[in-house]
């Protein structure tokens, strides 16, 4: 049953990275950059939430729309400000901009809320559900992280192959000039993806803080790493591709600390992505569409 | 006058693409704008469109300014362009790729696809098909297609018979014509100068930027200096 136990926890945990690396594929996927500041916009949701809830004494629930409502408005503003004059530069600037971004969101956070761990208390309680008689219990915080995870992933994938909006965010992230002959309005295409990435995020920094309860300022900043390489190992711009490739990143990072070493599990974590890279160069499901030109 | 495009200078940061050019399309023609690689054919139908904006002069569109009109708003305009190198969505199916086209509408009834599907029957076949699978003739036909589902008043197209098979370069032509025949205005840019001038009932040629010599359509294809410098004889 340990051999379970870990599954279910790798799972969970690669649920939260699936969704961290939603947003980043989705924003990469169309405005063809690298938002490092994107693990920050998790620790910031997180933040919202704690107060809303340790402080303000608000249900769980309102706690969470909280924080995607202050995440979607911070990723709306950071792309407007931070992005939009860039884009027409090099992505060289841009990458330096978002990683500029980052530390501008920590030292923020800093600022307004002090460096002192909070302790988050879980927005779903610490309740465990037993399954064999006991033999197999699993957290309410996991399930409600799996569960979360799964439906953020179907109602994705049905927003971008139903909708007009969806079809129109894939029609930009193959070519925005085409799209504009279209009467897309790219610019606000644009910050769409930021705004669905950010509330990802904000969701993704609840359920992050509520099975790691420690907050500090630099929360997201690990987690968004990782699910950055999760992206990446499934293929970057792909929506499936982030899905497995975090499902993947949770389940050996939580098998390399329970079999291998628990200091040396961010080294496996990162060794297999190398290897995949080396083989698969697009990541797991990265597009290779047969191009006629 | 639909068009008109008055003295517009555009440039590449330092480099004067276009050098003050004007012409004008009325409602119902076929106007072709010839020239050799380099010209500046497709750098104008890009300032049209909205992808660029001129330095100086000014393009009016069914009696409104729109030099600085952001491109994304033309389209509902009455403005289509089939851009040069066709530019479908390669990972979206056809039918997706025409739906894109009618971006601008509300609501999307099947006739207009079954018009679309009128005229290239072969894009019927492949509805559902991933559209970077099709070949080159059918992603010019998915271009025009998807062009035409806006309803557009003027329709542009950028060097539609480019890397086609003669016989294609003919079909594409003659469905050229039967958009027109249907009421749709077309501005055409064109390397293949014959084929342009058979069908425009008034050309522009343009070298260097800048507009050479204009006159209708027969008028150019009888002219020495044009068979000499675009007709190969």
């Amino acid at each position: 049953m340990t051999f379970l136990n870990y599954v279910l926890s790798g799972i969970s945990l690669g649920s939260i990275y699936a969704i961290i690396a939603l947003g980043y594929t989705m924003v990469y996927g169309i405005a063809k950059m690298l938002n490092f500041a994107h693990g920050d916009v998790i620790m910031v949701g997180a933040y919202i939430c704690f107060f809303a809830v340790t402080r303000y004494s608000l249900p769980p629930l309102v706690g969470v729309l909280a924080a995607m409502a202050v995440c979607t408005v911070l990723g709306i503003l950071v792309e407007r400000f931070a992005y939009k004059p860039l884009r027409t530069a090099p992505s060289l600037a841009v990458l330096i901009t978002a990683i500029g971004v980052s530390y501008f969101l920590q030292n923020g956070a800093q600022l307004l809320w002090t460096p002192n761990p909070k302790v988050f208390s879980s927005v779903v309680g610490t309740g465990r559900l037993a399954l064999f008689g006991g033999q197999l219990t699993v957290s309410y915080v996991t399930i409600t992280t799996i569960v979360s995870c799964i439906v953020i992933m179907i109602a994705l994938t049905w927003f971008t192959g139903n909708t007009k909006m969806g079809k129109a965010m894939r029609a930009c992230s193959e070519d925005k000039g085409a799209a504009q002959l279209m009467g897309i309005n790219v610019n606000s295409t644009i910050s769409v993806t930021f705004a669905i990435g950010s509330a990802l995020a904000a969701i993704a920094g609840v359920l992050l803080c509520s099975a790691y309860p420690t907050l500090v300022p630099t929360t997201g900043s690990m987690p968004g790493i990782k699910a950055f390489t999760a992206a990446v190992f499934g293929g970057i711009g792909s929506i499936p591709g982030a899905f497995l490739g975090g499902l993947l990143l949770g389940v050996i990072e939580i098998f390399a600390k329970a079999y291998i070493s628990t200091q040396l599990s961010d080294a496996v974590v990162f060794a297999v992505l190398i290897v995949v890279l080396l083989v698969k160069p697009a990541g797991l499901l990265g597009k290779q569409v047969s191009e006629k030109v | 006058m639909m068009l008109t495009v008055e003295n517009i200078d555009v440039f590449y940061g330092a480099i004067h693409a276009i050098k003050g050019i004007s012409f004008q399309v009325d409602e119902g023609e076929i106007v072709a704008l010839i020239g050799a690689n380099g010209a500046g054919k497709s750098t104008t139908l890009k300032t049209v469109s909205g992808i660029m904006h001129p330095r100086n002069g000014k393009i009016t569109f069914l009696g409104e300014d729109i030099t600085r009109t952001d491109g994304y708003k033309l389209p509902a305009k009455g403005l289509a362009q089939v851009p040069e190198g066709r530019r479908i969505f390669l990972q979206m199916t056809v039918m997706e790729n025409l739906e894109m086209g009618a971006y601008i509408h509300k609501k999307v009834p099947q006739s207009d696809f079954d018009n679309v599907f009128e005229h290239f029957p072969r894009l019927k076949e492949r509805r559902s098909q991933i559209a970077g699978t099709l070949s080159g003739g059918e992603q010019q036909m998915l271009a025009m297609g998807r062009a035409l589902m806006s309803h557009p008043k003027l329709l542009m197209l950028d060097e539609p018979s480019m890397g086609l098979a003669p016989i294609l370069v003919e079909e594409i032509f003659k469905i050229i014509q039967e958009f027109h025949a249907a009421g749709t205005t077309i501005l055409l840019v064109e390397q293949n100068a014959e084929m342009a001038l058979q069908i425009a009932d008034r050309a522009y040629v343009l070298e260097s930027g800048a507009i050479a010599l204009s006159g209708t359509g027969a008028e150019l294809a009888a002219s020495d200096e044009i068979k000499k410098a675009y007709l190969g004889g």
